[in-house]
């Protein structure tokens, strides 16, 4: 792998390639270049993850004309697929390495265990959303009790702005979470349940499953499972599936001309609407 | 084009939480929260996650200013430290040790408020030494 790396900087392929550097201990990520080959040989795929694509779309905010290498993983691939969709990277900039990769129903190769969530404690499996269960567990409570659950997870909120911050998908210039109209300046929790659905509606068709924002969250709230059952709606009404689709979503297009082909709804996701 | 992250320790509260410092091309645009930090473990609150913006704000005082008739004017560090010299002599001299008191910052390091309370005890000669966390 670290051959591959200096024959990609040393041959011109990439200008930079973003991977992790062990340091004192710590896996962090880190730009290596040509002018610093030595580096490579302290390279580590992990175990530690960050938004690597998010810093390959600041780069090239930065540079437009540099061509980036990328330690990927699968949600790494699909990050980019929707990147390039809404066309904030170019195809053909960034060459990526693939590693082994953590569980997702998104994905398929689920050999770490990183993602694995951690034990539920007794507080939140009585009344908050344990996100170790699956989807179609949790929608097997009533209504009632699913509301009031999540409505526990929500008002924790310290409103840190985490989950957005280190969100790959989350390139937006100006954030419907920073518009004192929808959110209110100065108040915690903030204003529950509208602060998280604002989100878990802009990661319809967006969301890649990467668990990056449940891992930044101090309150533990768990928006992987909020964001799977947004993907989960997409897939049984528009049939798009995030991250393979080649198109937008069609929530992004104006007029009457989507172009994604619109799936009929089923009997079973009607009923679940 | 360089691009690196450079740990350190978030400095807005004593809590100790393990950052991450994104410099593109030598400029600081973004803070993280380390992953493998025992203490926050990837997790930050809104004031960490924003750590890099007063590092590059334009309100960020970067010298020492003494009032003078009611007017901030921007001194040298030699000049600063020889007027606070100056002036805590003169009102220890005037009112004794303990007319001083320093209050230490969680903010600093356990070396810097060692040595905070050795000037305050072995300098100054006042035992009035408080931190900004006994609240």
């Amino acid at each position: 792998m670290q051959d591959t790396v200096k024959t990609w900087l040393t041959e011109g392929t990439v200008d930079i390639f973003l991977g992790y550097k062990m340091v004192e201990g710590h896996p962090i990520p880190h730009g290596f270049n040509r002018d610093r080959l030595d580096e490579i040989d302290e390279m580590v795929t992990g175990p530690a993850r960050y938004p690597l694509e998010k810093f390959a779309t600041q780069l090239l905010q930065m540079h437009p004309d540099a061509k980036i290498g990328i330690l990927a993983r699968d949600c790494t691939k699909r990050a980019l697929n929707v990147l390039t969709i809404w066309q904030q990277i170019s195809p053909g900039q960034i060459q990526t390495l693939q590693v082994n990769c953590c569980p997702s129903p998104l994905g398929s190769n689920t050999d770490c265990s990183y993602l694995q969530p951690a034990d539920t404690g007794a507080y939140k499996a009585a009344h908050g959303v344990d996100g170790s269960q699956s989807l179609q567990a949790l929608e097997q409570m009533p209504e009632e009790e699913r509301f009031d659950r999540w409505m526990y997870e929500f008002q924790k909120c310290i409103k840190c702005y985490g989950c957005r911050n280190v969100c790959p998908m989350c390139f937006c210039r100006e954030c419907s979470l920073e518009n004192k109209d929808l959110v209110g300046n100065g108040h915690l929790p903030p204003d529950i349940p509208i602060f998280h659905l604002v989100r878990a509606v802009h990661m319809a068709g967006r969301c890649i499953d990467c668990g990056l924002c449940e891992q930044a969250c101090p309150a533990e709230i768990p928006l992987r499972m909020l964001y799977r059952k947004i993907n989960d709606m997409m897939g049984n009404l528009f049939d798009y599936h995030t991250g393979s689709s080649p198109d937008q979503p069609p929530f992004s297009l104006l007029g009457d001309k989507p172009s994604t082909g619109l799936a009929p709804m089923t009997a079973e996701a009607a009923k679940n609407e | 084009m360089e691009c690196k992250f450079v740990h350190s320790v978030c400095s807005y509260c004593g809590t100790g939480c393990g950052i991450l410092f994104q410099v593109v091309d030598g400029r600081l645009i973004g803070t993280l929260p380390m992953k493998t930090h025992p203490v926050n473990k990837g997790k930050l609150c809104i004031k960490g996650w924003n750590l890099h913006e007063h590092v590059n704000s334009e309100l960020r005082l970067k010298n020492p200013l003494i009032k003078t008739f009611g007017r901030f004017s921007r001194v040298n560090w030699d000049t600063a430290t020889r007027y606070t010299a100056d002036r805590l002599q003169e009102i220890i001299k005037k009112h004794g040790p303990d007319s001083v008191g320093v209050l230490v910052s969680a903010k600093a390091t356990n070396e810097e408020n060692y040595l905070a309370q050795k000037f305050a005890r072995a300098v100054i000669g006042t035992n009035n030494v408080d931190h900004c966390a006994r609240l």
